[in-house]
């Protein structure tokens, strides 16, 4: 009985980790990106603007629904749920922390459920993340929106491919699918995941921006181009929902890239660190990875389609395949080899 | 016709008319202030000097209004010599003219501004104060007059000498003490004081109801014909920002009206303006009356039409021929009798235009074959019959408000009119364009076929009567075939 | 034909991340630099004298209106933003607007009706704001349009500026 309260308890606490998270991005995203750009970003609504988020949520409650005519009702209201779903549930799997304590003689993790295919289980979920745009942008009967989704899942294919590849490394040094345990197999001087598989996380962060739609690879929104991409004939709450989808597709993502790569919850030269101080670690490094999303965007200009095609297929994909290729030796014949 | 040369080029001109008349029919603009095709040239404003060169004389600068043709005559009317001449006159026209051109009533006609436009300098070369002297002069019902912008050219002077025959206005004191002033500063009278504000050539003569109403840049002109009496005056309908119709101004007509038109056409805007228009149509029915769409006002009425027998059928003297002969077309499928209302002859007919006949299309119904019948014969018709169809333009004002509604509800009445009616016997009302929203003919009281023409659209969902009356027919045509 | 010559890129500049990099330092730098975005409601724009703002009807001291509503402001408006109707008066200027619309939302704030009033009657205000709930509220009529001389007194001194150095000095 208890232990379903602090399973609930956990869920609670995660779920609203992440989702307030991305809320915040947005706020991040506006006040960052206005710094860079010598400006204040809000600063009106609550102490330091901090309540924006919230007003824009309920702005978009207020806002008209509009259905285009001539687009298909169903898939419509279905596109903007299937885009944001994936990334939630790949929340349920990410590790936040290691063991909490013992509960009645069960290990308490930091983590909503700790399946031994954690990693397989993310990229399964993720990946149904393109249904939204595609269906979004096809649903709409709109040209742009159309394209949007076309671009959209033809980006993600491409990229997921070199995504996979580039985890499948980690995977093999780690020797295990279990996120907990590729934490753990982290843990001692250097021994990140960054620094035996530095390829692998170069691939997997520029994957990583493909996959979740964002600068410098965002075509699918793409607004000299395509006005708005697969959501244009999107507004009020499903507009918000395609938001709040991409938004937790980049912290998942920031989650993940510490996990496989940055040591998880570890804290560095501190092996038996209290589970809090992991939580604030694991806190710390993600919160790079996400303002360094932010950074990317405000930096970087947009590819052109041809060019993103070009460095998936051409350029990432064989560094994906020879890295685990290169990999596979060294494990099966290099000095570690049993 | 003798042969002159103008500007380089051989024409003819008419040895009846004045060098100036020669000019303006050969495109050559001359300009001028005193000289008008209507009145006799004078030469007083000094405006219209060209080169002429005669025979052996050397060219000298002569005023074309006063000069008649000779045969071999040499005219040049954009010489330097000529259009300095013109300059100097027009620095001295301009010498006390007040410059009020942002509160003239003229500006945007005034000959004054196009010409000086044309010839002048825009600065003047005195500091010395300019005249001061009546700005307000109240010349009666009609006109006002500013007397510091007079250019004393005398047009108005002889347009009362001339045209109507009664001197009434006259250029009092001399040199430059000169002003324009009525007789014993009595009002002006008679029908044609509006005349005169077109003729002057500046904005000395101002109408009083056009005073400050609009500008003239912004009114909208159209070609047409007046509807106020038998004469059918060609005019203009001038409408401000496509609604109101702001003023008729004469055009020119050798046939019927030449420059002019009388003041009770001028002003008959009053009709044009009223504000209770029926757009669309109004039907007797359980809340007293609904209004309805033409459409369906046309559909009940075919309806209605078919149970009768011959209803009797009157038509407004504002009929044009056209409306005329589908109403002509309606009634032998009816079986009616075809009639139009003859309104009574008024009092304003005179030698000049005016007919005192307010029937503009007279001629052109009687030879469609329309009888005429007076407003009390009307009225006694409708009271003895079962249905009765009025149709055309203020139709139920010319029956009579009154009789129509003094008629017995045993009647039912049809009516297309401009309003809706009234009265209680009124079963339906549809409304129809006034003659400034639709375009017909009429027929004047010498046979000239007048041209009407939309000066502005009619109030939206009012469709014209000729439209309207070949549906009913076509409906009415259709019920007998399926009965 | 335009023939484009593409320099050869180095190994390094092929791989695109020193140029990244390069980029990220840039703007991380200038997100520590000072701003200078003005907080427009408690900090106003300055205005002055060439300030261009909404069109204003000069009103003399005595309340009199300065404009005989001569419709050349109305003819010059690029934007057909004003109608003007006029009426007759028993001042010596016998004539004054009745009706002075300006349809604030499709003036432009060109300036051609000051340029073209020819009785020094409309001046572009130093008045920015403009903001209402609905599109009628926004067609100001002439009692929203009326500011008195003193108000405008700046701009005036300064069209009249202007104007001086165009005129020459046999001009009345
Ligand atoms: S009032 Fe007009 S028409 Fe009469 S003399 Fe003066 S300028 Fe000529
Ligand atoms: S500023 Fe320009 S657009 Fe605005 S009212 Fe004046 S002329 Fe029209
Ligand atoms: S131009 Fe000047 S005087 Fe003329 S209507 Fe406009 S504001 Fe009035
Ligand atoms: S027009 Fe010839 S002198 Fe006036």
């Amino acid at each position: 009985m208890s232990m379903i309260l602090i399973w609930l308890l956990i869920t609670v606490a995660c779920y609203g980790a992440v989702i307030g998270t991305a809320a915040l991005m947005t706020f991040a995203e506006r006040k960052v990106s206005a710094a860079m750009q010598y400006r204040y970003g809000p600063n009106r609504v609550g102490p330091f603007g901090l309540l924006q988020p919230l007003a824009d949520g309920v702005k978009f409650i207020f806002k008209e629904e509009v259905i285009p005519a001539g687009a298909n009702p169903w898939i419509f209201k279905l596109a903007p749920i299937l885009t944001a779903l994936p990334a939630m549930l790949a929340i349920a799997v990410i590790p936040f922390t290691g063991v909490i304590g013992t509960f009645e003689g069960t290990e308490v993790l930091g983590s909503i459920a700790n399946p031994e295919i954690g990693i397989l289980y993310v990229l399964a979920v993720t990946g149904v993340g393109v249904y939204g745009a595609i269906l979004g942008g096809w649903a709409s009967n709109s040209k742009y929106s159309l394209l949007g989704g076309l671009r959209a899942s033809a980006q993600m294919v491409s990229y997921e491919l070199s995504l996979i590849l580039a985890v499948l490394a980690v995977v093999a040094t780690t020797g295990s699918l279990n996120l907990h345990e590729i934490v753990a197999g982290q843990s001692g001087w250097f021994g990140w995941n960054v620094f035996s598989q530095p390829l692998a996380f170069v691939l997997f962060l520029v994957c990583s921006y493909a996959e979740t739609n964002r600068h410098p690879f965002d075509f699918a929104e793409c607004e000299p181009e395509l006005v708005g991409g697969f959501h244009t004939e999107y507004s009020s709450m499903k507009f918000a929902m395609f938001f709040i989808g991409e938004y937790t597709a980049m912290v998942v993502m920031a989650c993940l890239t510490t996990t496989l790569f940055f040591g998880g919850y570890l804290v560095p030269f501190w092996a038996d660190a209290p589970w809090w101080m992991g939580l604030i670690a694991f806190g710390a490094k993600t919160s790079f990875f996400l303002l360094l999303f932010i950074w990317v965007r405000w930096t970087l200009p947009r590819f052109r389609y041809d060019q993103l095609m070009h460095l998936g297929w051409k350029v990432l994909f064989p560094l994906a395949l020879i890295n685990i290729f290169v990999t596979g030796l060294v494990i099966s014949f290099g000095p570690g080899a049993n | 016709m003798t042969k002159i040369i103008l500007n380089g080029r051989e024409v003819e001109a008419d040895p009846k008319k004045p060098l100036i008349a020669a000019c303006h029919a050969n495109d050559a603009e001359v300009p001028h202030y005193c000289y008008h095709a209507g009145l006799t040239p004078v030469g007083s404003c000094r405006m219209c000097q060209v080169e002429v060169k005669q025979g052996e004389m050397p060219p000298r600068v002569v005023a074309a209004c006063r000069t008649p043709v000779a045969e071999g005559m040499i005219v040049d009317t954009e010489s330097p010599k000529a259009h300095e001449t013109r300059r100097e006159c027009l620095e001295f026209l301009l010498k006390n003219h007040p410059l009020d051109c942002p509160i003239c009533d003229k500006a945007g006609e005034c000959m004054l501004q196009d010409f000086t436009f044309d010839e002048g300098q825009a600065a003047a070369r005195t500091d010395e104060p300019r005249r001061k002297l009546e700005k307000r002069k109240d010349l009666g019902d009609v006109i006002v007059l500013d007397q510091e912008r007079c250019i004393l050219c005398s047009r108005c002077v002889r347009f009362f000498d001339e045209v109507t025959g009664k001197m009434q206005l006259v250029i009092a004191d001399r040199g430059a003490h000169s002003v324009v002033e009525t007789f014993a500063d009595r009002p002006l009278t008679g029908n044609y004081q509006g005349n005169v504000a077109d003729l002057c050539p500046v904005g000395a003569l101002t109408l009083k109801p056009f005073r400050f109403k609009a500008r003239v840049w912004n009114l909208f002109k159209k070609a047409s014909t007046c509807g106020e009496c038998s004469r059918g005056c060609s005019i203009t309908t001038e409408v401000l920002r496509g609604d109101e119709v702001k003023r008729f101004r004469p055009r020119y007509n050798a046939d019927v009206n030449t420059w002019w038109m009388c003041d009770t056409g001028r002003f008959a805007f009053e009709h044009p303006n009223r504000a209770d228009r029926l757009a669309g149509g109004q039907r007797r029915g359980y809340a007293d009356s609904e209004l309805i769409s033409t459409e369906e006002a046309l559909d009940q009425l075919a309806d209605a039409l078919g149970e009768h027998r011959a209803p009797v059928v009157i038509a407004s003297p504002f009929l044009t021929v056209e409306e005329g002969a589908e109403l002509l077309e309606l009634c032998k499928q009816l079986g009616s009798e075809a009639r139009f209302l003859s309104p009574a002859p008024n009092e304003l007919g005179d030698e000049i235009l005016h007919t005192g006949d307010p029937c503009p299309n007279r001629r052109g119904l009687t030879e469609l074959g329309f009888a005429p019948v007076e407003a009390a014969e009307a009225l006694e018709l409708l009271a003895a019959s079962k249905a009765a169809l009025l149709v055309g333009e203020r139709i139920g004002e010319l029956v009579g408000t009154e009789g129509l509604a003094g008629l017995p509800t045993s009647l039912q009445l049809y009516v297309f009119d401009t309003n809706a009616c009234l009265a209680p016997a009124a079963q339906l009302s549809i409304g129809v364009p006034d003659h400034t929203e639709r375009l017909g003919t009429w027929v004047n009281v010498d046979g000239h076929r007048g041209k009407i023409s939309a000066a502005r659209s009619a109030p939206a969902g009012v469709r014209p009567l000729t439209s309207s009356l070949q549906t009913l027919r076509a409906s009415i045509a259709g019920a007998e075939v399926t009965a | 034909m335009v023939v484009v010559e593409r320099k050869e890129l180095s190994f390094l500049e092929r791989i695109y991340f020193p140029a990244i990099l390069k980029g990220l330092k840039i703007t991380m730098s200038k997100m520590f630099a000072p701003r200078f975005t003005r907080q427009y409601p408690e900090e106003p724009l300055p205005t002055n004298e060439v300030t261009r703002g909404q069109p204003r009807l000069a009103v003399n001291p005595d309340d009199t209106i300065r404009c005989v509503s001569c419709g050349l402001c109305e003819a010059a408006c690029p934007a057909y933003a004003i109608t003007i109707d006029g009426h007759e008066t028993e001042r010596f200027i016998e004539r004054e607007p009745e009706r002075f619309d300006i349809d604030m939302l499709r003036c432009i704030l060109c300036g051609f009706c000051e340029e073209a009033c020819p009785k020094d009657a409309i001046y572009m205000s130093n008045e920015l704001e403009l903001a209402d709930f609905s599109r009628a509220a926004l067609v100001y009529d002439i009692e929203k349009l009326k500011r008195p001389v003193s108000a405008l007194q700046d701009r005036i001194d300064y069209v009249k500026k202007i104007n001086d150095r165009w005129q020459t000095s046999s001009s009345t």
